[in-house]
């Protein structure tokens, strides 16, 4: 009597291991999908993949299987420990080899692949050690019952429940402790009829441990994990409701990210804001009230102070952080000489399109240093709507400048900024020099009549501008022009984004 | 994605596994979330059929007296006042004049409660045109002679998308998934359109214009009023489930009548009737604004400063021989009064029409051959919400299959880069079961099942919506549009309806053209205030 429950409670133990590792098994393919096709894009073909190669690998593991033939037990608790190692930090290292760009597929299926052969193993194997203690017929049917319910099981909490509550790194650390869990109870439970207990318990200890502690660490991987992307050293990095600031640093230099993209490098920084500033404020001709819209690094208001002429300067930018970063952080002001705290810079925070509606000022210069026209919201900033509004914020001398993308990657885009400033009214000078951290960066001067005479000087301090050098940025070569008629950009086409999108992405999937 | 953006989404709350669908999830309930049922008021203008009212004591004189201050109304009191007839007075029983233009709005932006939005007009309407430059919206004319449009008026990019075989595609009409047969079909059907287009009648007349009355009586364009769109389409085999639910999204949109309802002459009508050119957008871009036509409401009131009387319920009607008197409720005052004038335009429904006019037999024309369907227009204030992928978030969203037409974002206009919540205007014609039946669902309904039936919907292409929204204010339109059935446009009823009475009382609104659009409630005003200027 007492043997037969014995037996009866040890096959509901096992029973109840199959659901967990079916669950568990069926969770980790999830994540891996999930992950894979939230970073390379393409949910369909990363599911379909994923799932495939799992199913494939535990067809694998199930003709393994016949290669185990004594202490299956041991062996099936053994793996159990293996599946809740290499599942439990599945997350984790798919995140943390992402920035690694080349190697992440391979990584991504072997994963796949492990976790599905040592699945496929344990199924087999547990058939194997229940087929004396149970009949035959109702043993394939619960086993495979409770494999079926457990995979239902993980397909309905992952994305109700585990995803949104716990993210998926702890999603998947949370089913390795599963996993681990129930190594270690079988390992008590069967600890009799088990050789070696002590050692696969200390195994199962020491991965229940580290997944523990990973599992509370969480945040600070997924930290760890960002200053790979970036190759450097994060000193700086947080959200504002508007962007993403990341700020780095390395022996050579600093840099800014906004939304993952470089604002600048504090090597090379000096040519891009000389091209940006100069030639515009030398054009605007002893120019008093300047406007910078965008810039809250301060940096083309270092270029601009350089000019005894210049009375006020009124800085427009979206983001109190980042202008309170560059006024305050020292490393930072240092760059731009603390530019943002003398007494002629004036920093408003707003949006830069609500302000020049309201705005009834008129300026000699105006410097636009946007970000690029990467999406609807900013593509607004390089419309005519906006161009015609900027019109009415400029004297009748004034000249304007709008950093304009990269005409060696993106012609069609640096472009059409320049059509869509001549459709607002404006005579352009379109102009281009090579930023090393940038590439080949393209910038376009507007005013509204008179065209343009090449200095003689660039009578300030600097490292970069000279007479030579600009007249050297007024030559396209072949390669910079769109060679096609292009559309204007407007609130109601938004035409730039369109353009942007595909040259930079075809640029980027190079 | 960008990176960092995916890691904080996965980190955090929002995510949710592509492929599996996370629908039926119900973290707090449709009633935790506020809002309150707002209103045409229902309830005052059904004092008119339940109350009688004893007539009032004295008749203040006007010279003309418009009751109804929608877009019919107001259009007749603007034409009237720049053709210095200024005595007049526009009664409404609502406190805001636009019926079913009207708008509201709260921190964030205005936003719609009915009619959100007006298409490139049609260059031969230059009483509308010179309108709509009066309003700021035409800027100017290029070399062409074609209409400059105000910028910040047309509809901005990204303007309309569909989700659709689990994909949010560019555009309303489906492509996302399409066999090549099912797209085929698409092309044979505006290939048919285009013909319809450019077609005239052996009358000279264009088959199809704005408004309805200047199309062509052509017998063979007549006949196609006497069928519906739905046989019209089998007759062309255009029978895909696709193009199916395209043309029944198109005319529960524009007439709140489904596609196996609606007149084919109608129907087509939608399509082929559209022909502006513009200098600066395209033949299919829209005029629209956060307030919806609320706008266009704010410029054709411009020049009617103490001239509208608003919370002024018109109970009656009646033509005196060398004038009309007709008595109103001031709401407000609970009192009745009277107006005495040479001239009435009844600017309102027919159905409401013939109570005021106290003539059965007209009431009795009205019931049979006009159709009201009511509409549900819901506003809801909402933080980001989580989006499915393809086509960024649009102004115009409609979700493939919906019985809803889906979603106007109310701060699309806006150009700032940062927006702290929206406003998404949510439409239902309530075209499920009889005008009648319906109408009296809705009344019933309360808030808490508007707003699941909302929550439900939109659950599916934003996962997280219950938990980002913080509003949800309901309107439920009673009468919202007349449906053009087979009949309606080119029938009788129509056409005996809109005769004025007595050389003195006359006729203006979009249910006796038939179609229910802007343009149409413009010139029924316009017509009814030349007709009083002749004489
Ligand atoms: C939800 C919805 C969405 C729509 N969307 C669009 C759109 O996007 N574009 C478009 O062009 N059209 C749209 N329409 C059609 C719209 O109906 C017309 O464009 C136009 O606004 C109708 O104007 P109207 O003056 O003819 O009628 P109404 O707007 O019906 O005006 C009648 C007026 O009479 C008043 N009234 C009624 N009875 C009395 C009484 N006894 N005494 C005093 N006053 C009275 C009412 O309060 C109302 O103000 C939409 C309609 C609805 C309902």
């Amino acid at each position: 009597m007492k043997n037969t429950a014995g037996r009866n409670s040890a096959q509901w133990v096992l029973l109840v291991a199959v659901f967990i590792i079916a669950t568990c098994g069926l969770i980790y393919e999830l994540v891996a999908g999930t992950l894979a096709s939230y970073l390379l894009g393409d949910s369909v073909t990363q599911f379909s993949i994923i799932i495939g190669v799992y199913l494939f690998s535990m067809g694998i593991g199930s003709y393994l299987s016949r290669f185990f033939n004594d202490h299956l037990l041991e062996w099936f608790i053994r793996i159990e420990l293996l599946v809740g190692l290499v599942g439990g930090f599945s997350a984790i290292l798919l995140f943390l080899v992402f920035p690694l760009a080349v190697s992440f597929q391979p990584v991504l299926y072997a994963l796949v692949g492990v976790t599905g052969i040592l699945v496929g193993i344990e199924i087999p194997l547990l058939l194997r050690i229940l087929k004396d203690k149970v009949e035959f017929a109702e043993l394939v049917s619960r086993v495979f019952t409770y494999d079926y319910i457990g995979a239902l099981l993980a397909s309905l909490i992952f994305p109700l429940i585990f995803v949104p509550y716990l993210g998926l790194i702890r999603t998947s650390l949370f089913f390795g402790l599963l996993n681990v869990g129930v190594g270690l109870y079988l390992c008590r439970y069967f600890a009799g009829e088990v050789r070696g207990v002590a050692a696969i318990r200390f195994g199962g200890i020491v991965i229940l441990l580290a997944e523990v502690a990973a599992f509370i660490f969480s945040e600070q991987i997924m930290s760890f994990s960002e200053t790979l992307a970036y190759n450097d050293h994060v000193v700086y990095s947080t959200s504002t409701p508007y962007q993403r600031i990341v700020i780095t640093k390395n022996k050579h230099d600093l840099r800014l990210y906004l939304n993952n993209n470089l604002q600048f490098s504090s090597a090379d920084e000096y040519r891009y804001h000389e091209a940006l500033v100069h030639p515009a404020m030398t054009a605007a001709a002893e120019p008093r009230n300047v406007l910078i819209l965008g810039g809250g690094d301060g940096l083309a208001a270092r270029e601009i102070l350089k000019y005894p002429s210049v009375r006020h300067i009124q800085l427009v930018d979206l983001d109190p952080v980042m202008t309170k970063l560059f006024t305050g952080q020292d490393i930072l002001a240092e760059i731009n000489r603390h530019s943002l705290k003398d007494p002629r810079v004036t920093v408003t925070n707003a949006d830069a399109f609500i302000w020049l509606k309201e705005n009834r000022k008129q300026f000699d210069c105006v410097i636009i240093d946007f970000p690029d026209p990467s999406g609807f919201s900013v593509g607004k900033l390089y419309t005519t709507a906006f161009y015609r509004l900027l019109k009415t914020a400029m004297a009748p001398q004034a000249v304007a400048v709008v950093q304009s993308t990269s005409p060696y990657v993106a012609p069609k885009s640096y472009w059409c900024v320049n059509e869509t400033l001549k459709a607002s009214g404006f005579q352009t000078i379109p102009y281009h020099n090579y930023v090393p951290s940038f590439g080949e960066w393209g910038y376009v001067m507007a005013r509204k009549s008179g065209g343009y005479q090449l200095p003689d000087t660039f009578a300030i301090e600097k490292k970069y501008i000279s007479h030579a050098v600009m007249e050297q940025m007024l030559q396209f070569p072949e390669d910079m022009l769109a060679h096609e008629p292009l559309e204007v950009n407007k609130l109601n086409n938004q035409a730039l984004v369109n353009y942007f999108e595909k040259e930079w992405g075809k640029f980027l999937d190079q | 994605m960008k990176r960092g953006e995916f890691i904080r989404l996965t980190t955090g709350m929002a995510v949710a596994a592509p492929l599996l669908h996370a629908c039926g999830e119900k973290k707090t309930g449709a009633a935790a979330i506020p809002g309150k049922i707002v209103g045409a008021s229902a309830a005052t203008g059904h004092l008119l059929r339940d109350h009688t009212f004893n007539p009032p004591a004295a008749f203040e004189a006007k010279e003309v007296v418009i009751v109804g201050a929608g877009v019919s109304g107001l259009s007749a009191a603007r034409h009237l006042v720049q053709h210095g007839v200024k005595d007049i007075i526009v009664l409404d029983l609502e406190q805001q004049p636009g019926g079913n233009a009207a708008s509201g709005g709260n921190a964030f932006s205005k936003y719609p409660w009915g009619a959100h939005y007006v298409p490139v007009p049609n260059n031969n309407l230059s009483e509308y045109l010179s309108f709509l430059e009066e309003a700021g919206v035409i800027t100017g004319y290029d070399q062409a002679g074609l209409p400059v449009y105000n910028e910040f008026h047309l509809c901005h990019d990204p303007e309309e998308r569909l989700y659709i075989n689990g994909h949010w595609q560019e555009g309303l009409v489906p492509n996302f998934g399409l066999n090549a047969a099912e797209l085929a079909e698409f092309k044979q059907f505006f290939t048919l359109i285009d013909h319809f287009k450019k077609l005239k009648g052996s009358d000279g007349l264009d088959a199809f214009n704005i408004p309805v009355d200047t199309s062509s009586h052509d017998e063979s364009l007549r006949a196609l009023d006497r069928i519906t769109m739905k046989a019209w389409m089998d007759s062309q085999h255009l029978t895909s489930e696709y193009i199916r639910w395209y043309v029944d999204y198109c005319t529960r949109d524009d007439f709140g009548t489904p596609y196996d309802m609606v007149s084919a002459w109608a129907g087509i009508h939608y399509f082929a009737s559209r022909k502006g050119k513009a200098a600066n957008a395209a033949h299919n871009d829209v005029l629209t604004w956060e307030q919806g036509n609320g706008f266009l409401i704010e410029a054709l009131r411009k020049q009617l400063d103490g001239k509208i009387a608003t919370g002024a319920l018109a109970t009656s009607i009646k033509a005196t021989g060398n004038g009309v008197k007709i008595s109103y409720l001031d709401v407000a005052s609970r009192q009745l009064k009277g107006l005495e004038a040479k001239h009435c335009i009844v600017a309102v429904p027919q159905f409401v029409a013939a109570r005021l006019l106290g003539d059965t037999e007209r009431g009795k024309v009205v019931t049979d051959h006009f159709h009201y369907v009511p509409w549900m227009v819901a506003n809801l204030t909402v933080k980001d919400l989580h989006e499915r992928g393809g086509q960024p978030t649009s102004w115009d969203n409609v979700i493939y299959g919906s019985a809803s037409l889906g979603y106007v974002d109310a701060t699309h206009q806006q150009v700032q880069q940062r927006k702290d919540r929206r406003n998404l205007t949510y439409y239902l014609p309530l075209t499920h079961t009889s005008p009648e039946a319906a109408r009296k669902e809705a009344y019933r309904a309360e808030h808490a099942f508007w707003a699941e039936k909302v929550l439900a919907d939109l659950q599916r292409v934003h996962p997280d919506i219950r938990e980002q929204t913080e509003q949800i204010d309901i309107m439920l339109w009673g009468h919202a549009m007349v449906q053009p059935r087979p009949g309606m446009v080119h029938g009788e009823a129509r056409k005996s309806l809109s005769e004025s009475i007595g050389g003195a009382i006359h006729f203006a609104h979009t249910d006796l053209a038939g179609v229910s659009i802007f343009e149409e409630g413009f010139y029924q005003g316009l017509k009814a205030a030349q007709k009083i200027l002749q004489t």
